[in-house]
Parts: structure tokens; C-alpha cells; sequence
């Protein structure tokens, strides 16, 4: 195409000529869109405030900067619920291991455990956050891709089958806490895994590190009922999670290192559930490992070494 | 001076084709801006919210009450006054029918024979003492009171009563750690198990896991 002839372009007499005019105008139009799609932060409320931004390490803190922060820990959950809890960091005791034993033979599959739990631990009822998960598997095998959870029963157990709750089997040498990158997860000496919820930052390296399925995520903020809060709170423990931290099975820490028996246990209509300190030849634990056939380990072969045994009656 | 170089002359056809998208793309922009801001599109359909569990079960309480409870608690025992209808040193006949299990009265109806199969233990006296029906007998044995039932029922399933008595069959509840002397509470055998029908029937299982996920959950 042959170009015409054209006269040169006037001189810019204008303030402002079409060229920088559309250059504005996009990078205005440029500016809202970026901040239209940064909209949904408008619902971000739950902000982190300085004094929490600021904490310590939990094996960091001394007694009184703990104080300090359970009496945070305190308020905030009083503005948001409405209940004043009571929140405790409870040490673990001396001469003291947790394990834990399930009856496989007295399982009933009722998962009154999982709600015991639910309620115990204030966990999210929307999105629902379990940390009990109950397998209905057949009988003869112990195959877990066999196991269905979503089993709907009119009336339990079902012939034929057994039942077998699965959550955090408080590993002696447990996967998850190897790849934290922030160590907000480790071992304590009475053998319960825990985490600082206000160390962890999300990364969920540690759900996929669980052989067990036994970590949760908080995709959104927990969503708790009022009504339904346990104010009986321990920092390790059940305390009101943020969004984006991890959680898990803590064997009750608010109950057990107050020397109480777990909820998931409390609830247990048929006595399959037994919890207590291994290091004590008297107690439940230690009677069942000597005299009963304790049948598993959850997948031995990883060398997880669980605390977390089952075993048969009959 | 140096000759100045002439940007060359412009194309007005292809002026005007760039001043157009450039505008068009300035209104698509500010729409979308708009339409953002105000949710034009609506959020994505959040999953059916998941229903609170019935707190029925949340419930700690045993399945049944024992006569203990009821004397720890204070309430009628007038169910345990035999001697109200029956007459003394007059225990009432055990009779059979033609398979030989034993004709509850209508008096107790309320009552299902049924401990072991094969009728093994089909008899009252086995357990209901003829000479003192407010008591209990291990049979050739030692009487018992009401609340003493465990030991009873222990004379025959050995093994369970060492497991209960080890803590480990049924139900504890209160402290693990009782060093201190902290407070447990074992249940007692009548707590679950009907003495006449020890079998413990199916029960309703609590709502399963909710995935939040379209479809129905996997058939099994």
C-alpha cells in the first residue's frame, strides 16, 4: 500500500493530547482492575495483631511471656465467642508416655468418638474438620483401600465387618516433624505430638508427610458455634485455630495432661478405647500390651513406631 | 545542522484502528473493574452447610442404669421389693415349656431369656437366689447383693472379670493419672448388659464424614 501524503502532525497546543490522554486513562483503568481483584481481601478480618506478630518461639517463651500470651489468647476468644476461657500451657508430666490402645473386637463403628472429639477439640463444624476417621473394612483382611468411611447403616456394627478409627497414631519417630520447616511441630517427652498454631505457617509438608491421614488443614477460618465452645483450652492443644495453620489428634492435651482419660475415650459406648501411661506397669496400657494380642501397629513396615496400638479380644 | 529525520507520515486508517482499542480495551477494562467490584457474577455455589451433630451422640451416660446408680442416686428402688407381690420362704416354680426354656410369667414380661445360646443359661436360680429373692446366688455359692451383680456375673466369664478388674473390659471414665487419688469410675457389667439378654443390639451410627464434594458419597 502507498503511503499518502500527509502533513506533518501541529504541534501539541493542547494539555493534554490523545496520546497521554489513553495512557491515563489505562493505567487508570489498569490501577482499578488490579485492585477489583484484590477485592476479596476485603473479608480478611482476621488480622494479625503486632503483639502476636512479635511472639516468641513456644520453646522460647519464659513463664511470664506464656502468661502474657494465654492472657491474649484469652481475650481474643472472648471477643469472638463471647465465653471467657480458661487457657493453660500444661507441661508434659514426669515418667510419663502416653499410648494408646483400641479394641478392634469391641468396635462398634458408632463414631460417637469422632463427635466426642469434634466437640472436645473445637474444631470447625463448616468445613467440617475430623480427626478421627472411622474405616468399616470386611472381615479378613486388613487392607485399607478395602475400608470405606462413608458407610450409612441404619443400625451398627454390620456382620461381617469390623471397624477400625484411624487418627494420629503419636509416632515415636514421626514423619511430620521432620519436614517442618519452621519446627512449629515436635515430640514432647510424654510422646504427644503437638503444634504451635501460632508457628505454623500453612506449608501442609506435613500432611503430606503423614502416613496416616491424620493431619488437617484449615482452608478457611474454623467455624465454631458458640454455644458449642469448649472453654477448657490448652495452647498445644484445642484452642481456636487461625485459618491456614495445621491440626491434629493431640491426645486431649488439656484433658490428659491434667491427668483425665481423652474424650474420644470418655464417649466410647463399648470400653474399646484404653488410654493411659505405658511407663506405669499398672496401668491399662501396660496390662493390655502384656496379655492381649496386640495384632497392629498401623503400617509397621514404615518404622513410624506408633503409640498407637490395636488389638483383638478374642 | 544535522538533517532531522521526518518520523514517517501516519496511516489515518491505521490511527484510527489504534485509537479504537485503545479505547475499547480502556471500557473493557473499567467494566471489568466494575463488575468485579460489584459481584456482577455472583461467588461460586458454596457447598450445602454440614448440620450440627444431635448432641444425643455427644452422651457419656451408660446405656443402662444399674441397682448401684440407683442407690447412689437416691431414687425409687421399689422395683427391688420382691416381697411386695411374691410370699416368703415360697420361692415361686420355674416352669418349662416342650423345648425346655423357661415361661416368663406375665408378671415379667418385660423380661427376654436370652443369656448364652443353646439356652445354656435358661434357669432364674442360676443367678436369683429361691431362698432370698432380693438377692442374688452364685449357685453353691455365696450370696450377693444387688450391687454386688459383677462378681456374680464374673462365676462363670472369668477371663472378662480379670480383664474389667484389669480395667481393660468396659468403659473408665475420670482420671488415668491416680497417683494423687483422682476419681475414676468403672462401669459396672449391668451398665451395658441386660443380665437376662446380655447381647448389646446394633445402635445407630453417629452422621459420617461430610466431603463437601458434589454426587453421592461412595457406595460400599
Amino acid at each position: 500500500m502507498p503511503l499518502p501524503e500527509q502533513p506533518p502532525a501541529p504541534p501539541a497546543k493542547r494539555d493534554m493530547d490523545r496520546r497521554s490522554f489513553l495512557r491515563s486513562t489505562a493505567a487508570f483503568a489498569g490501577l482499578s482492575a488490579l485492585a477489583a481483584s484484590l477485592s476479596p481481601l476485603r473479608e480478611l478480618s482476621d488480622f494479625t495483631s503486632v503483639e502476636e506478630f512479635m511472639q516468641k518461639y513456644y520453646k522460647e517463651m519464659t513463664p511470664e511471656d506464656m502468661q502474657r500470651v494465654l492472657g491474649r489468647i484469652e481475650r481474643q476468644v472472648e471477643r469472638e465467642y463471647g465465653v471467657r476461657p480458661h487457657v493453660r500451657d500444661l507441661k508434659p508430666m514426669d515418667g510419663v508416655e502416653f499410648v494408646y490402645c483400641l479394641n478392634l473386637t469391641r468396635c462398634i463403628g458408632c463414631r460417637k468418638c469422632v463427635h466426642a472429639c469434634v466437640a472436645e477439640n473445637n474444631q470447625s463444624r463448616n468445613p467440617e474438620i475430623q480427626y478421627i476417621r472411622v474405616l468399616k473394612m470386611p472381615h479378613g483382611t486388613f487392607d485399607m483401600e478395602k475400608g470405606d468411611h462413608h458407610y450409612q447403616d441404619a443400625k451398627v456394627p454390620d456382620p461381617g465387618y469390623f471397624y477400625m478409627p484411624v487418627q494420629c497414631q503419636q509416632c515415636e519417630n514421626p514423619p511430620c516433624v521432620k519436614v517442618c520447616p519452621v519446627h512449629a511441630t515436635w515430640q514432647e517427652s510424654d510422646g504427644i505430638t503437638v503444634i504451635d498454631y501460632d508457628w505454623c505457617i500453612g506449608c501442609r509438608y506435613c500432611e503430606a508427610a503423614c502416613p496416616y491421614f491424620a493431619r488437617r488443614f484449615n482452608f478457611t477460618k474454623p467455624e465454631v458455634p458458640k454455644d458449642r465452645l469448649n472453654p477448657d483450652m490448652a495452647y498445644l492443644g484445642n484452642r481456636p485455630r487461625r485459618q491456614g495453620v495445621m491440626e491434629k489428634c493431640h491426645f486431649c492435651i488439656q484433658r490428659t495432661r491434667a491427668g483425665r482419660y481423652p474424650a474420644c475415650l470418655e464417649v466410647c459406648p463399648v470400653g474399646a478405647r484404653k488410654f493411659g501411661n505405658i511407663l506405669d506397669p499398672d496401668s491399662e496400657v501396660s496390662y493390655i500390651l502384656r496379655t492381649k494380642r496386640v495384632f497392629i501397629q498401623l503400617k509397621e513396615e514404615l518404622g513410624t513406631s506408633p503409640r498407637f496400638f490395636y488389638y483383638f479380644d478374642k | 545542522m544535522p538533517p532531522t529525520v521526518q518520523p514517517p507520515p501516519r496511516d489515518p486508517v491505521e490511527s484510527r484502528r489504534i485509537t479504537l482499542a485503545l479505547v475499547g480495551s480502556t471500557v473493557l477494562f473499567l467494566g471489568l473493574a466494575g463488575a468485579f467490584v460489584m459481584d456482577l457474577w455472583g461467588r461460586p455455589d458454596l457447598p450445602a452447610r454440614v448440620p450440627l451433630v444431635d448432641v444425643k451422640f455427644l452422651d457419656q451416660t451408660a446405656s443402662r442404669r444399674s441397682y448401684a446408680d440407683l442407690v447412689r442416686a437416691k431414687e425409687d428402688l421399689s422395683d427391688f421389693d420382691c416381697y411386695v407381690c411374691h410370699e416368703k420362704d415360697k420361692p415361686p416354680p420355674v416352669k418349662l415349656d416342650a423345648t425346655g426354656k423357661v415361661i416368663i410369667p406375665e408378671e415379667h414380661e418385660n423380661i427376654v431369656m436370652a443369656h448364652g445360646s443353646h439356652n445354656r443359661n435358661n434357669l432364674c436360680y442360676n443367678c436369683h437366689n429361691e431362698a432370698n429373692l432380693e438377692t442374688l446366688h452364685v449357685r453353691a455359692g455365696p450370696e450377693l447383693r444387688w450391687d454386688q451383680s459383677t462378681q456374680l456375673c464374673g462365676s462363670c466369664h472369668g477371663p472378662t472379670l480379670r480383664d474389667w478388674e484389669g480395667g481393660v473390659h468396659g468403659r473408665t471414665n475420670g482420671h488415668w493419672d491416680r497417683r494423687n487419688g483422682q476419681s475414676f469410675h468403672r462401669l459396672d457389667c449391668v451398665n451395658c448388659h441386660n443380665p437376662h439378654q446380655p447381647s448389646i443390639p446394633g445402635r445407630e451410627p453417629a452422621p459420617g464424614p461430610n466431603l463437601l464434594r458434589p454426587g453421592k458419597p461412595a457406595a460400599h
